[in-house]
């Protein structure tokens, strides 16, 4: 089992957001994984535990609270940095998951400048390759 | 009647509307009933489950139903209190919402019910309950009755049921506030560079034919349509659609039947009677075969 992976984790459905990571991250270094649904993903986060996890909120099959409720179940992602990205602009979404601990709440659109600044923000040079 | 209906007991959003300049329409909330046979399958709780309840209780040969809750918001709750069924013993009811599991499904529909908001709670209720456990493949059958559910776009976990019913299917999505990212891209479409403008452009044809997937091969689709184009820029984030959007949405999708539904509670008869006209006038210009309809309350819908 790996913990202390530096890559970027990305869960979401939209096609788009993987070219959309991709630019955020044409300048580093940091590995980045994309899942079309937190579905797909789970295998994978049994064993990782990226430095930084987007995760969309609308998706087909469990949305991303839901979702993010069951990882603070897991004990590999009780404290794992969690960044929702979503349409969804709504206060009841912001609360509850900042209550489940997600460290902040981006909304499409956002430029990528905005995907770059997040993951400067939020993960350590020292957890960097 | 037919073996096989549905039959709208609430059609407003919000909050009741029991105005009489509304009561052409109706001025409960959300309620559908979705029955075939001796099974019953209710769509939300809002006030409408309250006579739909009553209606229940003097049917001899029903005592079970399944109550799927689209959300926790109180105009799709509010009727549960008063659903005389739930404090009787013997029915057996089921219930099935967004939940991480029956036991947080159970506790959204409890919460409601607990002083001092309620004087009783739901202990009280002498029926046989069941709260359903999320499907792996979001597939849950009942009866001759099955249907799945997707997450739409509306604040918190908010579901839309696609209903499979005597060959039919009815899709109920009560509350969707349908291509807010698109609106939201074209609002902030000068502040991108040009990459992010390729971005977006397929991001919104992502959105769009999410939409459409949505609603897709629905024989009956009863969709939130609860503002007019004024209201919904005032009102835009709120979690609902333009009626404008919804007809479009139908229209594209190749919608046979539409029931614009979940209506604005400050909108009299003569106001949805503007809304209904305008709907059909689009329809006519697309030269749409869609049919379309202002859900009202007691409606009967053959599924024959």
């Amino acid at each position: 089992m790996e913990t202390d992976s530096p890559s970027v984790v990305v869960i979401d459905d939209s096609p788009s957001i993987k070219t959309l990571f991709e630019a955020g991250l044409r300048d580093s270094n940091l590995e980045l994984k994309v899942f079309n649904s937190a579905e797909n993903s789970l295998d994978y986060l049994k064993q990782h535990k990226p430095g930084l996890l987007f995760l969309n909120i609308k998706m087909p099959g469990k949305d991303g609270l839901t979702f993010l409720k069951e990882l603070r179940h897991l004990p590999l992602h009780k404290d794992t940095s969690v960044v929702m990205i979503s349409s969804k602009d709504y206060a009841q979404d912001r609360s509850v998951a900042e209550k489940l601990g997600a460290l902040d709440f981006i909304t499409k659109p956002m430029p990528i400048q905005v995907i770059t600044d997040v993951i400067n923000k939020y993960l350590q040079p020292s957890s960097s390759n | 009647m037919s073996d096989a209906y549905l039959r709208f007991w609430g059609v407003r959003g919000s909050y009741s509307a029991p105005f009489e300049s509304h009561l052409g329409v109706g001025g409960n909330t959300s309620c559908v009933e979705i029955r075939v046979d001796d099974h019953v399958l209710v769509c939300d709780a809002g006030t409408g489950i309250i006579p739909l309840g009553n209606q229940l209780m003097g049917q001899s040969d029903i005592r079970k139903l399944l109550i799927i809750l689209t959300h926790y918001h109180w105009d799709h709750i509010c009727g549960l209190p008063f659903f005389v069924p739930a404090f009787v013993p013997d029915w057996n009811i089921n219930f099935f919402g967004p939940g991480q599991c029956d036991q947080e499904i159970k506790e959204h529909v409890s919460a409601q019910m607990q002083a001092p908001y309620f004087p009783v709670g739901t202990e009280t209720w002498l029926a046989n309950i069941d709260y359903l456990q999320p499907a792996e493949d979001q597939l849950i059958n009942y009866g001759p009755l099955s249907f799945n559910y997707q997450n739409v776009h509306h604040p918190g976990t908010t579901y839309g049921y696609r209903v499979n019913v005597k060959g039919k299917t009815v899709i109920y999505v009560s509350d969707n506030e349908c291509l807010y990212l698109g609106k939201s891209i074209d609002r902030q479409y000068e502040e991108l560079n040009e990459e992010e403008k390729l971005l977006y452009d397929e991001m919104k044809k992502e959105e769009y034919a999410a939409e459409l997937d949505l609603v897709r091969g629905a024989d009956i689709l009863i969709h939130d349509a609860q503002y007019t184009p004024e209201d919904y820029e005032k009102k835009r984030g709120w979690g609902h659609s333009c009626y404008i959007d919804t007809v479009n949405i139908a229209i594209e999708a190749g919608v046979k039947e539409l029931y614009l539904y979940h209506h604005d509670p400050n909108y009299n008869d003569d106001a949805m009677e503007e809304i209904y006209q305008h709907s059909l006038s689009i329809i006519r210009e697309k030269k749409s075969s869609l049919k379309c309809h202002i859900a009202k309350e007691g409606l009967i819908v053959s599924l024959d």
